[in-house]
């Protein structure tokens, strides 16, 4: 059987981006930071919509450096108002999509690409985007493994990462900055409004049947595979978006995980 | 009486006239105090008069508006020293969601990179052999740490502090998510450590009541250090009474003390 080009391009990306975001998504739930990954996702909108605006035929940069400066937003007003996480974020994620909203109805032409970039489209990765994620994933997965101690001590305790020596403020801004670039790219596949859930089900999943942190992270990154070459897979074939997809694979191996984690004896109530 | 013929010892800790305001309010006015090298004592005070504040300045968390803090005889915190300070703190703000085990939270306090994850877990064993053995958590290696019991959990921080070999231990309410009869045991265990290893112990509390039993001097902290001395002296003292601003009971149910109240003061 032939692979049509466009096909192979989607399937190399999610082969790539795939166990990155299963990765990463251990320390994102565990942070407590899925709502950061939703926001700086439709933060990606807004920079969608300029890149259109702006003429450029490719808008992977502009919604990258869109979602980074979203990101910066929420760490500067965090460090200089009182307001709470979930008020600036909730803030910059509706903000972002209205800009975004109101950029592509005056550019008028465009509309009619909203679908693709809110639910992801297999037909919009290029050979570009295939190319970054490769970069993306060896990049980004050798810094966290070369970061792995520090940043499992800061997600137990930061105060007890700081006395370790770890500069905790910088390996937080490290960690934002990986994750933003991370989900802006994996948009292509599952489009704004489904990304996150290939940074939180791996690892949700993975943490029903693993028995250490080891484990979690070497089963969130296969399941991670699993579900973004699998949704891409069966996306074609049935003619459906990819994200809706991927998403849907991703949720019934999560119920796989709770029949297999049944076998194993539940930790909560030891504590 | 002999404390003035005695030679002082090196201190561990010493803070000048620290002051600390958080939001426009003083909550350190002007600390001042020196913990000798080598001895276990406790820090005390009630919620409100800047334990944690003054801890966080120990640890180089806070920065202080004036005032000096020295540890080990060097100079202010930074990350050469604080890698000589062992800190327990209360608890773990570690989610359900992350799977790290006892094991795997022992071997992330080395600061290169982790070698844990290829190695097998007989091999870390024996790189962390004698402080597990120490604080006798050996049987808890393979749990998740987010499912340990509040001692478990204290054991297991205490155990991974003592790994980078500290001059100094500072501990945080150790006793908080402990449940009674665990208690007089922890203290013991601490105890135990500080004899062993000869490091200087300073806990941290709003508890006077065990704290004492074990501490060898204990500093009253209420936005100054408002009255210190042996435990005996200290909860003696008219000073602690007006700090806390009821009449201190260091009674303990179960324990029979000559200095038990029997009753609280209202």
């Amino acid at each position: 059987m032939d692979i049509e080009p466009f096909m192979l391009r989607a399937l190399l990306t999610a082969l790539f981006l795939g166990p990155l975001c299963g990765f990463i998504g251990v320390f994102v739930t565990a942070r407590r930071m899925s709502f950061f990954s939703d926001t700086v996702a439709h933060a990606a909108l807004a920079g969608v919509a300029l890149g259109f605006w702006l003429g450029l035929p490719d808008p992977t940069l502009p919604m990258i450096l869109f979602s980074l400066l979203i990101a910066g937003l929420i760490l500067w007003l965090k460090e200089r108002t009182a307001l709470l996480n979930d008020t600036i974020m909730a803030l910059l994620l509706s903000g972002s999509v209205a800009l975004g909203m109101v950029i592509l109805s005056l550019l008028r032409g465009h509309r009619g690409e909203l679908d693709r970039y809110l639910f992801g489209d297999i037909l919009s990765v290029g050979w570009g985007d295939a190319v970054l994620a490769f970069i993306v994933l060896v990049s980004v997965g050798s810094i966290l493994f070369w970061k792995l101690n520090a940043l499992a001590l800061l997600t137990a305790h930061a105060d007890l990462a700081h006395v370790s020596g770890i500069p905790v403020r910088w390996l937080n801004y490290g960690f934002v900055a990986l994750l933003t670039v991370t989900v802006a790219l994996s948009i292509r596949l599952l489009g704004i409004i489904l990304v996150t859930s290939l940074v939180v089900i791996p690892p949700a999943a993975a943490r029903n049947l693993a028995r250490s942190l080891r484990q979690q992270i070497l089963m969130s990154l296969f399941l991670g595979l699993i579900g973004a070459v699998g949704g891409v897979a069966i996306s074609y074939p049935l003619n459906l978006p990819s994200g809706p997809c991927i998403t849907l694979t991703l949720a019934g191996l999560f119920v796989l995980s709770l029949f297999g984690g049944r076998l194993q004896r539940p930790i909560r109530n030891l504590s | 009486m002999d404390i003035a013929f005695r030679i002082p010892k090196p201190a561990a800790v010493e803070v000048r006239d620290l002051q600390v305001q958080l939001g426009g309010t003083p909550v350190l006015r002007g600390v001042n105090l020196r913990i000798e090298a080598g001895r276990m004592v406790a820090l005390i005070g009630p919620n409100g008069s800047g334990k944690t504040t003054l801890l966080r300045c120990l640890l180089g968390l806070q920065v202080p508006h004036s005032g000096s803090v020295r540890l080990l005889q060097e100079g202010p915190p930074n990350p050469s020293l604080l890698r000589r300070i062992g800190y327990v703190p209360q608890r773990l703000q570690l989610d359900p969601s992350f799977m790290l085990t006892v094991r795997e939270f022992l071997a992330i306090r080395r600061p290169v990179t982790a070698t844990w994850f290829w190695r097998p877990s007989r091999q870390i064993d024996e790189q962390l052999h004698s402080a597990v053995a120490e604080m006798d958590v050996t049987r808890l290696l393979d749990r998740p740490v987010a499912g340990l019991s509040g001692g478990q959990l204290q054991r297991v921080l205490i155990c991974s502090s003592l790994l980078n070999e500290p001059e100094l231990l500072l501990l945080d309410e150790p006793t908080a998510g402990v449940d009674t009869p665990g208690e007089a045991d922890f203290y013991e265990l601490i105890a135990e450590v500080h004899r062993r290893r000869g490091l200087t112990v300073v806990l941290v509390s709003h508890d006077l009541s065990m704290v004492y039993r074990h501490a060898s001097r204990v500093y009253a902290l209420n936005g100054v250090i408002c009255c210190e001395g042996a435990p005996e002296e200290v909860m003696n003292a008219e000073s602690l009474k007006q700090a806390y601003g009821i009449h201190f009971t260091p009674y303990h149910h179960h324990h029979h003390h000559p200095h038990s109240h029997g009753g609280h003061g209202h």
